[in-house]
C-alpha cells in the first residue's frame, strides 16, 4: 500500500491524536458570555454560544460565533418571533443543556467537544424539530453575516454586468444575494 | 366674496387633471406636460422622490432587522393580511411600498388578493418590470370567439404608440419575429445562462413552434442620450428593484415620466389627495373637474379642468366612477351600459414545473439578473397544429434557471465542517417556469361598492365577487403538463409540476372595470378611451383593457395612454371636449 503525503500526513495526526490527549476530548470550564441576551437566559445564551459554533465552525473562514450569529439569533428571539415560537427555542436550548446533563453528567457547555458535537449530531439525525428550527435560524444569520456574506460566500453589492455563463473556479464560492 | 371665490377657483383650475401617479398615470402627466398644458396629479398617497426616497436600497443583508428581512408574523397579521398573500412582496426592505391592509378594508365575498401601494409613483416601483406587446391575436379574439365585445382598436392603431413608449421607457429584449408576441424597440438584450441556453436548445429541437427568449423587460441596458439626460443609468444587476433604483434602471414614473414632467415646469402633483368623485356639469355634459378629500387634514376641496384622465388603477378607478353618482349616472360616472365594475380580469397564475438540471457544476454566472426567460403563448395560434379543444386563448410562460444558494442548508440533517464547506458552494442547476394565463372578461365578475363598510375617512369601499371559471381551469392543467414535459424532454430530473393556487389579483394585473367598445350600449369607453357618455374624461389604467391576452399589461396601458393624451390635446384644441 503506497501513502500519497496527504494520507501520511493524515495518519500521523491520527497517531498523534493518541499520545496526546486532544481539545475535543476534554471537559471544558463553563465559557464567560462577551454580550447581553435580550430574549435568552445567560445560561441558554451560553448554551447557544457553543451550539451555533458547532453547527457553523470556524474554519478557514470565521465561524457562527466571530459572525454574531448567537447575538443574531437573541434578536430574532427578541424582536422577530411572536412569544410561543420564541419559547419553542428557548425550550430547545434548554432540552440541549438537560440532555447533557441526563446523558454526561454536566451541563453543555462544560462537556468535551466531541460529546457535544455527538449530542447535536443525535438531535439532528433524528430530526429533532426544536433543533432543526435552530439549525436553520443560525444559517440564516451566518451566511447573512457580514462575514459569512463576505468571506465564507462571495458578496457583491453593485455587479453591474450580469454574465449568464462563467467557468465556477474564476468566483470560487457561491453568491451570497440571488 | 365673490372675488374670492373666483380666484380660489382659478388657483384650483388646471388644463389637465390626471388621477393617480403609477404606470399610466406618470405616463399622462409626461404626454400631457410636454404638449403645453398645465396638469395637476393628485396622489391619494405620500410623495416619494427618486432615490432620496428610497431607503432601504443600498441595505446590505447584515444590516436586515430580521432574518433574511421578513417581517414578523404579528406584524404580517395586523397590517398586511392581504399584501402578504404574494409570499414575497412585503418585506423590511420594501414594506414601504405596499398598503396596511388594516387601513384598506375591502370586503371579499369571493376571495380577492388586491395587492397595491399608495404613494407617488404607484405600482411603477414594485412593478416585474417584464414588457410585452398584445398581438392582433388578442385584439381580434373577442370578436372572433363572441366573448364580451370587441375591442375597438387594433394592433396598427397600437404599434406607433408601442414604439414612442419603449423608446422612451427603455425595454431590453431580443426580437423573435412571432406574430403572437410583436417584437419592439428593444435595447440589447439581457443574457441567458448555460442552463437557459440549453433549456432553449433541447425545447426548441423537440417543440417546434416553441421558443425561448429571454424576458422583455424595462430595464435600461444601453441607455438612449434622452433617457441619460433624465438621469437615468444602466441596469447594475443588483436585483433589488422592489426597493428602488438608485440607479434609475428600471422604468418607473418616479425615474423617468415624473421627471420628463417635472422638466417641463407644466407640473403640479398633490400628494395626500384622495380622488372621491368626479364633479358632473350637468348642462354641458362633461365634467368640470373632481372632488377631493385631503388625506392629512380631512378637508374637502375641489381641482378643476378640461381634460381628465383617470389612471387610479382599474379597481380604484372603478371605485371613483361608481362613486362619482348623479341625476344623470345615478348607477355611476357613464355608466349607462352597466359595465362598470364589471369583467374584472387578471392573469391567472401559480402553476408550472420545476426541475433539476444533471451537469454544468463547473459552470456558474456572474451578477443578479433582475430578469428571466419568457416562453412566448403557443397554444391556440389560429392553425390546427396549436389548437386546442380543452380551453380557448393561451398562456406564457415565465422563469429561469438558477444554481442553488446557502438556503438548500435549511431543511436536512448535517453539522459542522463538511456542511459548511459544502453550502459555500453552488448547489446544483434548477430550472423552473411558471404560466401566465389569459382570463376571459365576465360580466359577473365585478367589484360594487358597499356603503356597508367604510374605510377611515368614511368613503364606502369596494366589494368583490371575481372567479375563474372552466376555460381557466383546463388551461391551468394543460399549463403544469406543457411545463412538465418540456423539462422532461430537455432531459431533466426530479420534475416536480402542479398547481400552487391561485385566487384572482394575485397576477396583481387588475384589468377591464370599465372596458373599451364600439358600443355605449356594452361598453363604457371609446376607442379613444374617452368616457362615452362624457368626453372630456378619459380611462387609460387596466380598467379600459377589454381582453386581457396572457402578457403583462403595463405596456399596453402605457401605449394606450399616449395615444389617448393626443387625442385628448388635439380634441380640446378643437374644441371637441
Amino acid at each position: 500500500m503506497s501513502l500519497t503525503r496527504r494520507d501520511a500526513a493524515l495518519s500521523f495526526g491520527a497517531l498523534w491524536t493518541t499520545l496526546a490527549l486532544p481539545a475535543g476530548a476534554r471537559a471544558q470550564a463553563s465559557p464567560t458570555l462577551t454580550w447581553t441576551p435580550k430574549a435568552l437566559s445567560a445560561d441558554q445564551a451560553r448554551t447557544l454560544d457553543v451550539v451555533a459554533e458547532l453547527i457553523i465552525p470556524a474554519t478557514d473562514t470565521p465561524g457562527a460565533r466571530a459572525a454574531g450569529v448567537p447575538q443574531f439569533v437573541d434578536r430574532a428571539l427578541s424582536d422577530y418571533y411572536d412569544a410561543e415560537d420564541a419559547a419553542r427555542f428557548k425550550a430547545g436550548l434548554d432540552r440541549i443543556d438537560s440532555e447533557a446533563r441526563t446523558g454526561h453528567g454536566g451541563a453543555f457547555v462544560t462537556l468535551p467537544a466531541a460529546t457535544q458535537l455527538a449530542l447535536l449530531t443525535r438531535l439532528d439525525t433524528e430530526g429533532v424539530a426544536s433543533f432543526r428550527a435552530l439549525k436553520e435560524l443560525v444559517t440564516i444569520g451566518y451566511f447573512t453575516s457580514e462575514p459569512g456574506a463576505t468571506l465564507a460566500l462571495r458578496y457583491d453589492p453593485v455587479p453591474g454586468d450580469y454574465r449568464g455563463c462563467v467557468p465556477l473556479k474564476d468566483i470560487g464560492r457561491a453568491w451570497a444575494t440571488v | 366674496m365673490a372675488n374670492l371665490n373666483t380666484r380660489a377657483r382659478r388657483e384650483h383650475t388646471y388644463d389637465a387633471i390626471v388621477v393617480g401617479s403609477g404606470i399610466t398615470g406618470g405616463y399622462a402627466a409626461k404626454e400631457l406636460t410636454e404638449k403645453g398644458l398645465k396638469t395637476l396629479v393628485l396622489e391619494r398617497g405620500r410623495m416619494v422622490r427618486h432615490i432620496e426616497d428610497y431607503p432601504t436600497a443600498q441595505t446590505p443583508p447584515w444590516e436586515a432587522k430580521y432574518p433574511r428581512g421578513k417581517l414578523p408574523p404579528k406584524e404580517l397579521k395586523e397590517h398586511y393580511k392581504v399584501q402578504q398573500r404574494t409570499g414575497y412582496a412585503v418585506t423590511e426592505y420594501s414594506k414601504h411600498f405596499f398598503v396596511k391592509d388594516d387601513e384598506n378594508p375591502y370586503t371579499e365575498d369571493k376571495p380577492f388578493d388586491w395587492i397595491r401601494g399608495h404613494h407617488v409613483g404607484g405600482r411603477s416601483l414594485t412593478w416585474g418590470r417584464q414588457t410585452y406587446r398584445h398581438s392582433d391575436l388578442d385584439f381580434e379574439a373577442n370578436a372572433k370567439q363572441g366573448i364580451g365585445v370587441d375591442w375597438p382598436i387594433r394592433y396598427a392603431d397600437l404599434a406607433p404608440w408601442y414604439d414612442k413608449v419603449e423608446r422612451f421607457i427603455g425595454v431590453s429584449g431580443q426580437a423573435e419575429g412571432l406574430p403572437q408576441l410583436p417584437d419592439g424597440v428593444f435595447q440589447p438584450p439581457m443574457e441567458m445562462n448555460c442552463v437557459e441556453v440549453d433549456f432553449k436548445k433541447a425545447t426548441e429541437a423537440r417543440f417546434p413552434g416553441r421558443k425561448i427568449t429571454i424576458g422583455r423587460c424595462a430595464h435600461l441596458t444601453a441607455p438612449t442620450e434622452e433617457q441619460l439626460a433624465l438621469g437615468r443609468g444602466k441596469c447594475q444587476n443588483r436585483n433589488l428593484c422592489v426597493r428602488g433604483c438608485p440607479f434609475g434602471a428600471y422604468f418607473s414614473s418616479n425615474a423617468a415620466t415624473l421627471v420628463a414632467a417635472e422638466r417641463t415646469g407644466n407640473l403640479t402633483i398633490r400628494p395626500g389627495s384622495i380622488v372621491t368623485s368626479l364633479i358632473l356639469d350637468p348642462k354641458k355634459k362633461r365634467a368640470s373637474g373632481v372632488r377631493v378629500l385631503d388625506e392629512t387634514t380631512g378637508q374637502e376641496t375641489e381641482f378643476y379642468a378640461d381634460v381628465i384622465f383617470l389612471c387610479a388603477s382599474a379597481l380604484s378607478t372603478a371605485w371613483i366612477m361608481l362613486n362619482s353618482t348623479s341625476a344623470q349616472f345615478p348607477n355611476g360616472f357613464g355608466n349607462g351600459s352597466d359595465q362598470l365594475g364589471r369583467n374584472v380580469m387578471d392573469h391567472h397564475l401559480g402553476v408550472g414545473a420545476q426541475a433539476e438540471v444533471p451537469g454544468y457544476l463547473d459552470m456558474y454566472y456572474s451578477g443578479r439578473r433582475p430578469n428571466g426567460i419568457y416562453i412566448p403563448r403557443f397554444r391556440n395560434l389560429g392553425d390546427p397544429a396549436t389548437a386546442r379543444s380543452d380551453y380557448i386563448r393561451g398562456f406564457g410562460y415565465q422563469g429561469g434557471a438558477a444554481r442553488q444558494n446557502w438556503e438548500r442548508g435549511l431543511v436536512g440533517a448535517g453539522l459542522g465542517v463538511d456542511r459548511k464547506a459544502a453550502l459555500t458552494q453552488p448547489g446544483p442547476w434548477v430550472v423552473r417556469i411558471g404560466g401566465f394565463g389569459e382570463i376571459l372578461p365576465y360580466a359577473d365578475n365585478r367589484v360594487t361598492l358597499n356603503h356597508a363598510v367604510k374605510d377611515k375617512y368614511g368613503l364606502p369601499t369596494l366589494t368583490f365577487n371575481v372567479t375563474i371559471r372552466d376555460n381557466e381551469k383546463a388551461m391551468r392543467k394543460d399549463m403544469a403538463n406543457a411545463a412538465a414535459e418540456m423539462l422532461e424532454a430537455s432531459g431533466y430530473k426530479k420534475i416536480m409540476a402542479g398547481d400552487t393556487g391561485y385566487s384572482p389579483g394575485l397576477g396583481i394585473h387588475e384589468m377591464g372595470t370599465a372596458r373599451m367598445g364600439r358600443d355605449p350600449k356594452t361598453s363604457v369607453l371609446n376607442a379613444h378611451n374617452q368616457v362615452h357618455e362624457c368626453k372630456n374624461v378619459y380611462v387609460t389604467d387596466g380598467a379600459a383593457m377589454t381582453s386581457g391576452a396572457c402578457v403583462n399589461p403595463s405596456l399596453t396601458y402605457m401605449a394606450l395612454t399616449a395615444r389617448a393624451c393626443a387625442h385628448a390635446v388635439d380634441a380640446n384644441n378643437r374644441g371637441e371636449l
